[in-house]
């Protein structure tokens, strides 16, 4: 999602973020007001232009979320690849089952 | 500026078995070790599928044969790699929609006969951003919950 990387480098104007990517200026306004309206994207107006930036906390829970996520299956991986050393038998079963 | 974090999470856990071995529980044996809570259909799933090509589904089924889809497989190289879209969003529903699916690529490199390195990065998670309204409605208020995960977040990212 090229928007969303340009403004992870500093906020930014419709035509700015429009000037270099391959989309058209309300394909990138509509994709902006998406990111608004998950609340991951806030703006404020400066003179006549809008500037749109990141909001940070969003960032922040999206990746709280997924690293609880992964931290734990990880952890669960790690264990089980572990223990479980090669069974022949379950190792058999499962791969005619799924062929 | 507020320093603005990646939207991307990291992880690596080192297992004392073959790469072959690593990669095959990984994604052969998946639900001897995915956590049971965190599954999308009604019911808990039984069996979690990968089929073993690029463009494969990724899918659990339930012990009455139904199946709920996770996502694809985007690439496909055992023993070394294997990348997945990802279509579930902080609130556990399918998005079929690509453009709102986050990818996981998975590294397995041996670091010895029973030594592989296992590195997970999940990136690409702003395309889950209507999720962030479910996480963030489920906050007390604004503080407390938030800084704690914030606080995780960068703990278990740093720990790498």
């Amino acid at each position: 999602m090229a928007i969303f990387q340009k403004l992870a480098k500093g906020p930014m104007a419709v035509n700015e973020l429009a000037g270099n990517l391959p989309v058209s200026r309300p394909a990138v306004s509509q994709h902006l007001k998406v990111l608004k309206d998950a609340g991951l994207v806030t703006d404020t107006k400066d003179g006549t232009r809008r500037l749109y930036q990141l909001n940070p906390e969003g960032i922040a829970l999206l990746r709280a979320h997924f690293d609880r996520v992964w931290e734990k299956a990880m952890s669960a991986f790690q264990a089980t690849a572990e223990q479980s050393k090669p069974r022949g038998k379950h190792a058999t079963d499962r791969r005619s089952r799924r062929t | 500026m507020p320093q603005i974090e990646e939207a991307v999470v990291r992880k690596s856990v080192r297992v004392g078995v073959p790469v072959e071995r690593a990669f095959s529980v990984f994604v052969e044996q998946m639900e001897t070790w995915w956590p049971a809570e965190h599954h999308i259909g009604a019911q808990p799933f039984e069996t979690i599928f990968v089929e073993p090509r690029t463009g494969g589904r990724w899918y659990e089924r339930d012990a009455q044969g139904n199946e709920c889809n996770w996502g694809h497989v985007l690439a496909w190289g055992p023993p070394h790699q294997v990348t997945f879209s990802w279509h579930l969003g902080p609130d556990w529903k399918f998005n079929p929609d690509l453009a709102k699916a986050s990818e996981i690529e998975i590294r397995f490199t041996a670091e010895g006969p029973s030594a592989t390195l296992v590195e997970l990065t999940h990136s690409r998670l702003e395309r889950h951003g209507e999720g962030y309204q479910q996480l963030r409605s489920m906050l007390d208020g604004p503080g407390a919950w938030v800084n704690t995960l914030a606080a995780f977040a960068k703990a278990a990212g740093g720990a790498l």
